[in-house]
């Protein structure tokens, strides 16, 4: 069973990502890369982001994860950035009811994608 | 793997239907997939129902692939082209601007210093939803959407119109005289009321002409017999911006459950609150527990609207907004 199946699948996910993408509009370290206009999208694709990273039905390629964020290299997205993400990442899953060890495989997966997030 | 896919024996009469052409889906194949075998573009992202971005509209889609959207998108027929397994025959919209329809000017009436409320009959049948808008065609060809106050039950199109200065469609329009002709499309939009839960608490905060369809949804919600409390938020810069007040209040008189309530910057009189309209509505609110939000009026200020209620905790899948976008030269 994959942590997502695990922590409740798709309707626990609905209030997760309102928590995670609060966490992100709230710190004044990432802000300023999630003011998009369109809220709804955000919401969306904040929600395809929880989904990917742990384990559930959401099919990524690393050429798509350069993609989704390519527009965010000329704001200058770096390690940091990627640091604060994993750290709000772990917060909304523990708070989701996830365990310690579940959040360490999660941000594994989460650095396995740095690369193509930063597109090095 | 969808459980919907494994479950079900193939079934060989699937198809979609689009624009006259017929495509056969393949024993567990979604709509998605079946559109790109036959060569159609469909945009997709995560092909799991999660992005949304493969979203179409077609008549009454599997109850599976419109299980993630807002009831409003339900309502009108959304789905997700990933998470579609048909059975039988799926109709896709075309995604073509429904044709236009002529309308008759009833009134034009000022109701503030640069705010004429419209009343249109239409001449052909158009259906609508309290709170969507439509577009008014100028007779240069140029479209802009302007948000319907009145219930299809009124048999007249109420729209507010902000006079603009320089703005080609709402000077125009605030000029028309009674009887004469313009034409409309639509409607369109997602800023309607939907009667899943009588008890939802309801808060519809509006900016100017945002009163539009806020009005509207407020009273669609009342006719179809909404028991939670509803609570209305009118905004403006200054006490002379806020209009229509008398039929506000009437309703207000008419109805136990809904509040009306006056927001302004500055030079606040007794009648209303002063101070910033999404501080002041988040006050008002109280508890935003079970709540669903209607956020209306200029751009600007309905994303800040957006974002405070966000903030403030109402959950983003109750959130209804319609910024008034000013229309791309
Ligand atoms: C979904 C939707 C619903 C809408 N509902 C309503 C409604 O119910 N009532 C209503 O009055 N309007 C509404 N609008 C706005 C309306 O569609 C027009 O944009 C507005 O009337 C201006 O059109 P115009 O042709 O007069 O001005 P234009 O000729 O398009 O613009 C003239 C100049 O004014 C500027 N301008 C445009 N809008 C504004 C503004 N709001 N404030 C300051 N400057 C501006 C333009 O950038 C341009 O420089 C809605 C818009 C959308 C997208
Ligand atoms: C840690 C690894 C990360 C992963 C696995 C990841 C994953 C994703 C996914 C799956 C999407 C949705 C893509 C789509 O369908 O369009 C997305 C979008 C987005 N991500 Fe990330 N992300 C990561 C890091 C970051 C970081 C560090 C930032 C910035 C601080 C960020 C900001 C965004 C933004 C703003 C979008 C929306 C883009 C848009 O509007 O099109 N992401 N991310």
């Amino acid at each position: 069973m994959t942590l997502y199946e695990r922590l409740g699948g798709e309707p626990a996910f609905q209030a997760a990502v309102d928590d995670f993408y609060r966490r992100m509009l709230t710190d004044e370290r990432v802000s300023r890369f999630f003011d998009n206009v369109d809220m709804d999208g955000q919401i969306a694709k904040q929600k395809a982001f929880l989904t990917y990273v742990t384990g559930g039905p959401a099919a990524y390629t690393g050429k798509d994860m350069r993609k989704a964020h390519e527009h965010l290299w000329s704001k200058g997205l770096g390690d940091e950035h990627v640091d604060v993400v994993i750290e709000h990442l772990g917060a909304t899953l523990i708070d989701l009811g996830a365990k310690a060890e579940d959040v360490a495989e999660v941000a594994e997966l989460a650095e396995s994608v740095r690369k193509d997030v930063l597109g090095r | 793997m969808n459980p919907d896919r494994t479950a079900r024996p193939a079934e060989p009469s699937s198809a979609i239907h689009l624009k006259g052409r017929t495509i056969p889906l393949a024993a567990g194949e979604s709509v998605l997939e079946g559109l790109e075998r036959a060569g159609i573009e469909a945009p997709s992202g995560c092909r799991a129902g999660t992005c949304c971005k493969c979203m179409l509209q077609g008549e009454d889609p599997p109850a599976m692939s419109q299980r993630s959207l807002r009831p409003t998108l339900r309502a009108q027929g959304f789905f997700l082209a990933c998470q579609a397994y048909p059975i039988g025959t799926l109709e896709l919209s075309s995604g073509e601007a429904p044709e236009p329809i002529d309308t008759v000017i009833q009134s034009v009436e000022a109701v503030a210093p640069d705010v004429a409320r419209i009343l249109l009959r239409p001449e052909d049948s158009f259906a609508f939803r309290p709170g969507q808008y439509l577009d008014v065609l100028h007779p240069s060809g140029a479209l802009r959407s302007y948000s319907i106050a009145s219930l299809p039950s009124d048999q007249v199109l109420e729209l507010h119109v902000r006079r603009i200065a320089n703005g080609l469609v709402s000077s125009w329009i605030h000029e028309q005289n009674e009887g004469q002709r313009v034409q409309i499309r639509g409607p369109f939009g997602q800023c309607f009321h939907v009667a899943d839960d009588e008890q939802k608490r309801l808060l519809l905060v509006g900016a100017g002409t945002g009163l539009a369809p806020l009005l509207g949804i407020a009273r669609d919600a009342l006719e179809q017999g909404h028991k939670g409390s509803i609570k209305l938020v009118h905004g403006g810069l200054q006490p002379d911006r806020l209009y229509m007040r008398p039929q506000l209040s009437e309703l207000a008189e008419t109805w136990p459950n809904l509040e009306v309530e006056h927001c302004v910057l500055r030079e606040a009189t007794e009648q209303e609150h002063e101070g910033p309209l999404d501080q002041v509505a988040i006050r008002l609110a109280g508890s935003l527990e079970n709540t669903r939000a209607f956020l209306c009026g200029d751009a600007e200020i309905v994303r800040l609207l957006q974002r405070s209620l966000f903030l403030a905790g109402i959950s983003s899948a109750e959130m209804f907004a319609d910024p008034f976008s000013p229309a791309s030269p």
